[in-house]
């Protein structure tokens, strides 16, 4: 146990630290590049010690979710192969559905959007407990990656990059409350502002959308685009409660399409290439 | 090895563990916050002084490795420490379950501290529904992992010291 030495200064070390700590976060919060690379810095220097980690726990993992997990894999197993049946039916209908839209697209000269993406795959949960609706995926600037970027699965809008080291990047998922996006309702054509609610699957819309817009249950949502650093058109979710009865300020609930239980893989939306000779 | 260098020696392994293997470990959600005992165990051990500089220390590692501006952890666990530390002159005598208890409580006070602090800079740390649950466990799981980290710490700060006889008056 320690003996309070002569020599201690508890209050002057303590002062000096504490504006120490307050200078940096406040040179942090100006966007002082210099406090920026440390960090990254760090973060690289530990990289390679971090994915040799991950590549000696992964069979442990697997192995503790073989053993522990395998009822639920098998439950999810038989769920998929329903729903594997439902969307082989739902296939032949979209084909149908895509060529007429693609004819229709045609006849008003609209380019139907294309993406390139990056495709990630998830490492999991970032290190420490400040890290509610962020995971972590492997790829970073390397890759062409940079922040901002919209993040993707098969179903839909994930989120978008938050911090994006060398080699591994953090995604703030869409329901990260300081999440926000563009969407646009598709049948009634309202746009609006969705934010994350810091609750699991669920968006809320609480700006943009008129008192009167007519907006049904279910109603799908996709991003608006514009002035969005995220591309238009990307499914979002379906409304599930549309708030219809709301007296000055409307909050619609949004049922996120995506859904991260068991995905293993993501999409990083690159931006679209400036057009030839453009500015 | 000096002093310096052994808690450089801690803080870095330290690090690199909570990046790695301890990222993995997770309870709820939650993980164990090795960087913040190492700053609790740091008041204890080193007294007031050094207990803030290794937690300062402890404190911007934790910061560069979270996503969480610079100087956040750095301001919260100096004071942590010196707080330890002075509880710890206070008290008579030492018992293992006692340590233990004022361990959680210190920690679990420590991560609400982070998360108000990060809350006043405008970050949103916790999901309010999990709060609470997030930070009994992550302290639960932080105390548990307190005795290999206490000798660590102990050899760090007080190494080639030698250790500190209390003398009291027979009476008194």
């Amino acid at each position: 146990m320690a003996a309070k030495r002569p020599a201690d200064r508890p209050r002057p070390t303590l002062l000096i630290l504490l504006v120490a700590a307050l200078t940096l976060l406040t040179l942090q919060f100006r966007g002082l590049q210099p406090l920026d690379a440390f960090q990254q810095g760090v973060r690289d220097i530990i990289e390679p010690v971090r994915s040799l980690s991950d590549r000696l726990t992964d069979p442990v993992q697997t192995a503790w979710n073989g053993v522990f997990g395998f009822e639920a894999l098998r439950m999810e197993n038989e769920r998929l192969e329903v729903e594997l049946a439902r969307m082989r039916g739902n296939a032949l209908t979209s084909e149908a559905d895509t060529e007429l839209l693609n004819r229709l697209l045609s006849e008003v000269d609209i380019a139907y959007s294309d993406f390139d993406a990056v495709v990630v795959r998830i490492l999991g949960q970032p290190p420490g407990n400040f890290s509610a609706h962020m995971i972590e995926v492997d790829k970073g600037t390397d890759d062409g990656l940079e922040e901002g970027m919209a993040v993707v699965s098969g179903a839909g809008l994930v989120g978008r990059l938050e911090q994006v080291d060398r080699s591994r990047s953090l995604v703030q998922l869409a329901t990260h409350p300081d999440f926000r996006v563009g969407v646009r309702l598709v049948t009634s054509q309202d746009e609006g502002l969705a934010r994350g609610t810091g609750t699991e699957g669920i968006l809320r819309i609480e700006s943009g959308v008129r008192l009167d817009a007519q907006v049904d249950n279910d109603e799908v949502l996709v991003t608006s685009g514009g002035r969005s650093v995220f591309p238009s058109d990307i499914p979002v979710g379906r409304v599930v409660d549309p708030d219809p009865d709301a007296d000055y300020r409307r909050s619609i609930i949004v049922g996120l399409a995506a859904d991260l239980e068991n995905l293993s893989f993501l999409k990083v939306v690159l931006p679209a290439r400036k057009s030839e000779g453009g500015p | 090895m000096s002093s310096r260098l052994r808690v450089v020696a801690v803080l870095l392994t330290a690090l690199v563990a909570q990046a790695t293997l301890l990222t993995e470990i997770r309870i709820q959600g939650a993980t164990v916050e090795l960087m913040m005992i190492i700053a609790i165990l740091a008041g204890f051990h080193g007294g007031p002084e050094r207990g803030a500089l290794v937690a300062f220390f402890a404190g911007l590692l934790q910061d560069s490795l979270v996503s969480v501006p610079l100087g956040l952890h750095a301001l919260v666990f100096p004071p942590l420490a010196v707080a330890v530390s002075s509880l710890e002159q206070r008290m008579v005598r030492s018992a293992p379950v006692a340590d233990a208890v004022a361990l959680l409580l210190a920690a679990a006070a420590g991560i609400c501290t982070v998360a108000a602090v990060g809350l006043l800079f405008g970050l949103s740390p916790y999901d309010p529904g999990t709060f609470l649950t997030r930070i009994i466990t992550a302290a639960v799981m932080t105390t548990s992992i307190a005795a290999p980290v206490n000798r660590a710490v102990r050899w760090a700060v007080l190494g080639g010291l030698p250790p500190d006889i209390k003398l009291r008056a027979v009476g008194s």
